[in-house]
């Protein structure tokens, strides 16, 4: 494990080492370095957005070590080691990913701000409760605000890519 | 943009304390990070030393030994929430977890970063209390264990020494009580609480043998309302009781905090609280 920093002292930027949507990046980052900051600004990915910056709208949300963070709230240097998925990763080669498929079909986007960070919520989620009720769909999106939609479509969306993952893997 | 800090990220506890006594007041603990992130957002903190103690596994301890709790400070409130033996030995604390930020926050913040930020409004330090949990504070020179009440100093302001770390707490098991927290805030979910309350109590045909209560947002640090707890004791409570329990809280609240512009509210809203989340224990039909 990188240990940077052992001593007191003045340091330079700090390499990290992560999984990143499935392929190993090897980088430096400053520390106090938001993940956010990094994936968009020094990784170009513009999936996961910035909407308050203080935790409160989850627009940032990408999952690390199989759970949702905030992105805003994790610094960059805290990913070594880490396994990271952000929303780009979640589409394969054969397409878009179930969830992504029905938040088209069910209408859940508006202006689509909002949704790369559901889309992130709710993918932790499915991964640790492949069928959730609906009051766990919404416990664990209520740290994902939406302006638009009225969240309805969003749950039923999330519904019919439980049903449509499990109908996939026969269960 | 540039981050103008230093960090570090020890391997072991041992090291982190040795890491904590050179730096002195320079460090600034990393735990969880979503109070910290938010306050460098702000432009604070400018040239500190980041110490990343999130890693360090004898923050995680959970275990149950001689009717004690021991709870390692670097817990995840989502870590908390599915312990099975907290849900039996700590209920107050567990239903204060639930109720803290969202998930994304709950999956990363931490209980000793939540009671070491002094925030009033820290949702599991009125858990805590009801509990008479103790902290453990470790340097490199030795170790102290005072009560988490004590730590407790002011708003933001908490009484840790520098090259101390928190790292675990140490409760008495609440088995076989009953526990509440109840919080009123703006909304459900992520909300910082304007007033909360934990309870926890014994009760028997007797009445209450033994009960316990915290109110936190109501004082500048959350604190035991032990002029409720003697009024309650030994009554078997009507709703009544508990109408009356709740102005003695809010008396001692006002008598804490002084008067604010919030009091008026504050003050019916305080007893209100204190029913509604006690009201279960007021036996119907009797």
């Amino acid at each position: 494990m990188n240990m940077h920093c052992q001593e007191p002292g003045p340091c330079g930027p700090i390499p990290v080492r992560f999984r990143l949507n499935g392929r190993e990046v090897s980088l430096q980052v400053d520390a106090g370095q938001s993940v956010l900051h990094l994936l968009r600004e020094k990784l170009g990915l513009k999936g996961a957005k910035e909407g308050c910056g203080i935790g409160e709208c989850g627009a940032c949300t990408v999952v690390v070590d199989g759970v949702a963070v905030n992105g805003c709230l994790m610094m960059a240097a805290q990913l070594d080691g880490r396994e990271v998925l952000t929303v780009e990763g979640l589409e394969s080669p054969v397409g878009l990913h179930p969830l992504q498929e029905a938040f088209l079909e069910h209408h859940a986007v508006q202006c689509g701000f909002c949704t790369p960070g559901m889309l992130m919520s709710a993918y932790a989620l499915l991964a640790r409760n492949p069928q959730p009720t609906r009051d766990q769909i919404v416990e664990a999106l209520a740290g994902n605000l939406c302006r638009c939609t009225g969240y309805e479509q969003v749950l039923k969306a999330v519904e019919a890519a439980a049903r449509r993952l499990a109908s996939r893997s026969g269960t | 943009m540039r981050w103008a800090a230093t960090y570090h990220r020890p391997s072991d506890l041992t090291r982190a304390l040795e890491l904590l006594d050179a730096l002195g007041g320079q460090a600034l603990l990393l735990a969880g990070g979503t109070d910290l992130m938010v306050e460098m957002r702000e432009g604070k903190h400018g040239g500190s030393h980041l110490v990343d103690i999130s890693r360090l596994p004898e923050l995680k301890l959970l275990e149950l030994k001689d009717g004690e709790i021991h709870l390692g400070a670097g817990l995840t409130f989502t870590e908390i929430l599915g312990s099975e033996l907290l849900r039996l030995h700590a209920p107050a604390l567990v239903q204060a977890a639930s109720q803290i930020g969202s998930l994304q926050i709950r999956n990363v913040a931490t209980l000793g970063g939540n009671v070491v930020h002094c925030s009033p409004c820290a949702d599991s330090v009125p858990g805590l209390l009801v509990q008479d949990a103790r902290a453990i504070l470790q340097s490199r020179g030795g170790t102290r264990d005072v009560p988490v009440q004590e730590i407790l100093v002011g708003p933001y302001k908490s009484g840790i020494q520098p090259g101390e770390l928190l790292t675990r707490f140490s409760l008495r098991s609440a088995s076989g009580m009953w526990g509440a927290f109840h919080k009123l805030a703006r909304r459900s979910a992520l909300a910082i609480a304007r007033l909360s309350l934990a309870v926890l109590a014994r009760h028997g045909d007797e009445g209450l043998s033994d009960v316990r209560i915290a109110l936190g947002s109501g004082t500048p640090v959350p604190r035991r309302m032990v002029e409720v707890e003697e009024f309650l004791l030994g009554k078997a409570p009507t709703e009544e009781d508990l109408w009356e329990a709740g102005r003695v809280l809010a008396s001692k609240m006002v008598e804490v905090a002084g008067m604010r512009a919030s009091t008026v509210y504050k003050e019916r809203a305080a007893q209100g609280l204190l029913v509604q989340a006690m009201m279960p224990l007021v036996r119907h039909g009797n």
